[in-house]
């Protein structure tokens, strides 16, 4: 029943975000990238594709930066044509995308402001995505008591800083915390929307992407904490998400792990994520390693995502794949600019 | 005279010419022990040299692959953590420290990197996303920047030790080619000056010794001149003439001695 | 002699963003309140990074009498190489270093070359 209006509302952005997807790079096309002797060669490939001209107004030296740059301008432009034809619960749901990337501007503009750097300069260092009008007002604040009552209160972000309230004084230290609460908090409070808002195929879909994304924060922060005194126990609890694979049987345990080993024990006896330990233990390179498997874990689940229809969580299923395909980009990118050709074929690719 | 231009304004005299040769001597003891410093540290030189440009190349290498673990980094954080990480420098962890060196009586200092376990700046740098990578970097990068402190070693060496083979060669040759010809020529005109005097000398003594002798014959001639106008006298006074004649050249001979003496010395007063 | 060598702990850095930030991980960097010691690191960033800056910033840091070693980007000392050239004195030590987009060229290098021409090659 519910794909029956669906077109009415949110067909027409469905369809554009199909499109764009069928725009992503395929296998064959990453292998042509990865045969390229240098960047030039690798705009020419490029330009064969989705990206089209996206390099030509670019004139001098081609770099790396350069290249990640400009394919990140078309994935904005991209998604904020997206959002620009939203409504109702779709544009909801952007907003609640962006939200992420507000949180990251939030805390450097923060970091910005704590050590006096020039507000522009920090300005355009923002994610484009998590713009807001009053991001550059952020560098008025002293603390995070102020910061909240004059600045976020406004923001959609407010809801999110209920908990880190508690963090009187801003250090480095803090700030990392405080981008971890926010954005357990900020996972918690998307996972709720997607429940109360969403229909059936939306809601498995984006149930799955969610708690992953969630089991990855949790992994990672107890993974880089290990050998981080700084950091109780309990401290590390509160950063993890509240849902997820690993909610709420392990994250007791993996708070309170104490070598790699364990960590690895307690991780490994969920099934999905069985692998992702195999060889990331091999820190020289080469084979794949823990955020591989990450990168490549989310891209079948964004994959499988495009095989229902009448659904809205293909835009997020989109965006993170477009956003694996630039970091691939510029990792072959690098590769070929640092000749480094032997771990070219470090890349993700699912289509 | 050889290198009139070119010695020392001394006193042509014997002490000097002691003086002189003792200096010629330690100026050559001193050019071959400079000598030999000088291709010790030469030595030196070129093994560093050498060195350095392994290192430099080597650099090149390490410092590739270091950037390329940033890349990575990268790669699994999706975006740039320099800002971050800029941002949240507060002290030192690598620091080096200075050490010294010596080489044939040149003191070279060394680099030591000394890595203070106790600071982490960058604890939560990556801390939901990439921490593995950031970790990985900072090594990576930790043995590149220890690389690259051997090498500033190196080439601090180097800087060091061109600076003193250039003061050491710049002695070698000015001994080589100024204090000892200098030194030498001085002895030499010492020396010429020194025959000049003897050779003065020497023909002034001829000279006397030929006054003398001429005023030896005058004095004979006249002794003589008397003898034969006493004999004449005495002939022909009919004296008793063998006695006399014994005499008087006993006489004759103690007043030659008598003159020699009393001649040369009137001469040195002279 | 010995104890202004002790004095020089630290590395000073002149290079582009990528750099420093390997580098600061490395953890060379060194933040403090003295005056005219505020960072021992500039972040070149093209287009907006003076060459005075650089200038300046090399003036500033081989001034100092705690840095030992002072790293730059050999595109940035080809910037300011009559300085680097001509730059004779022991310490703090300068050291050119390769970046990301620029590998490194052993012609280039001040050091390298002294040594040929001293070997006259």
């Amino acid at each position: 029943m519910e794909g029956l209006f669906f077109n009415v509302d949110y067909g027409y952005v469905e369809g554009v975000v199909r499109g764009y997807k069928s725009g992503l790079l395929t296998r064959n096309q990453y292998v042509n990238l990865t045969q390229c002797d240098n960047l030039e060669d690798l705009k020419l490939q490029l330009s064969a594709t989705d990206y089209g001209n996206f390099l030509s107004s670019y004139s001098g030296q081609l770099s790396t930066s350069v290249i990640q740059e400009n394919l990140s301008k078309k994935l904005y432009q991209q998604f904020q044509y997206l959002r620009s034809n939203s409504l109702g619960t779709l544009s909801k749901f952007l907003d609640y995308i962006t939200y992420g990337y507000m949180i990251d501007n939030v805390l450097l503009m923060i970091t910005g402001t704590l050590h006096e750097r020039d507000k522009s300069e920090i300005l355009s260092k923002c994610h484009p995505l998590g713009w807001f009008d009053t991001l550059p007002t952020l560098s008025i604040a002293t603390d995070i008591e102020s910061l909240y009552s004059t600045v976020l209160i406004d923001t959609p972000l407010a809801p999110f800083f209920k908990d880190c309230l508690t963090a009187d004084d801003l250090d480095d230290l803090n700030i990392e915390i405080i981008r971890n609460k926010l954005f357990k908090n900020y996972l918690e409070a998307f996972g709720e929307f997607i429940h109360k808002n969403f229909g059936l195929p939306d809601v498995e879909i984006m149930d799955k992407l969610l708690s992953f994304e969630a089991d990855k924060r949790v992994i990672n922060i107890s993974l880089n904490s290990l050998n981080n005194p700084d950091l109780l126990s309990e401290e590390k609890s509160a950063l993890f998400p509240q849902f997820g694979l690993l909610y709420p049987l392990y994250h007791h345990q993996l708070s309170v792990a104490e070598d790699i080993e364990q960590l690895k024990l307690l991780v490994e006896s969920v099934a999905e994520y069985k692998d992702i330990f195999s060889e990331s233990a091999d820190l020289t390179g080469g084979a794949r390693n823990l955020e591989d498997w990450f990168y490549l874990i989310e891209m079948q689940y964004c994959k499988n995502a495009f095989t229902q229809q009448f659904t809205m969580s293909t835009v997020w299923a989109w965006l993170r794949c477009k956003e694996q395909e630039i970091r691939n980009i510029t990792w072959i990118a690098e590769c070929i600019a640092q000749n480094q050709k032997n771990r070219i074929d470090n890349y993700i690719s699912v289509f | 005279m050889s290198g009139a231009g070119n010695r020392e304004q001394v006193f042509p005299t014997r002490m000097t010419l002691g003086l002189m040769k003792v200096k010629l001597k330690g100026a050559q003891q001193g050019h071959s022990l400079l000598k030999r410093k000088s291709e010790a540290l030469t030595q030196r030189f070129r093994d560093i040299t050498q060195r350095i440009d392994d290192a430099k190349r080597k650099m090149g290498r390490v410092m590739q692959v270091a950037a390329f673990s940033l890349a990575e980094v990268q790669y699994a954080t999706g975006d740039n953590i320099g800002y971050q990480v800029q941002e949240s420098v507060q002290n030192a962890r690598f620091q080096v420290r200075a050490k010294q060196e010596n080489v044939s009586g040149v003191y070279l200092p060394t680099f030591d990197s000394f890595i203070n376990e106790d600071i982490n700046d960058f604890k939560m740098t990556g801390l939901g996303r990439g921490g593995q990578q950031v970790q990985r970097a900072k090594l990576v990068y930790t043995k590149a920047v220890e690389t690259l402190v051997e090498l500033a070693s190196l080439q601090t060496a180097f800087i060091i030790l061109d600076e003193v083979i250039k003061v050491t060669n710049r002695r070698v040759n000015a001994i080589e080619h100024v204090v000892i010809p200098r030194t030498e020529n001085t002895i030499a005109y010492i020396n010429s000056e020194l025959d000049e005097l003897d050779r003065e000398e020497f023909y002034r003594l001829k000279k006397v010794q030929e006054k003398k002798q001429e005023a030896v014959a005058a004095a004979e001639l006249e002794e003589k001149e008397k003898k034969e106008k006493t004999n004449a006298v005495r002939v022909t006074k009919n004296q008793a003439e063998g006695d006399i004649v014994a005499e008087v050249s006993e006489l004759a001979a103690g007043d030659d001695s008598g003159n020699i003496l009393k001649e040369s010395e009137d001469d040195i007063i002279f | 002699m010995s104890e202004s060598m002790n004095k020089r702990k630290l590395l000073a850095v002149i290079a582009e963003e990528d750099s420093v930030t390997g580098l600061l991980l490395a953890g060379v960097g060194q933040v403090s309140n003295e005056p005219g010691k505020e960072t021992n690191f500039l972040t070149v960033v093209p287009g907006k990074t003076t060459v005075d800056q650089i200038d300046e910033a090399f003036e500033a840091f081989t001034a100092r009498d705690d840095i030992g070693i002072l790293l730059i980007n050999q595109h940035l000392a080809d910037l300011i190489r009559y300085k680097v050239d001509s730059y004779t004195k022991a310490f703090p030590a300068i050291l050119e270093i390769p970046s990301k987009d620029h590998p490194y060229d052993p012609e280039k290098d001040s050091i390298l070359k002294k040594v040929r021409r001293l070997f006259g090659e």
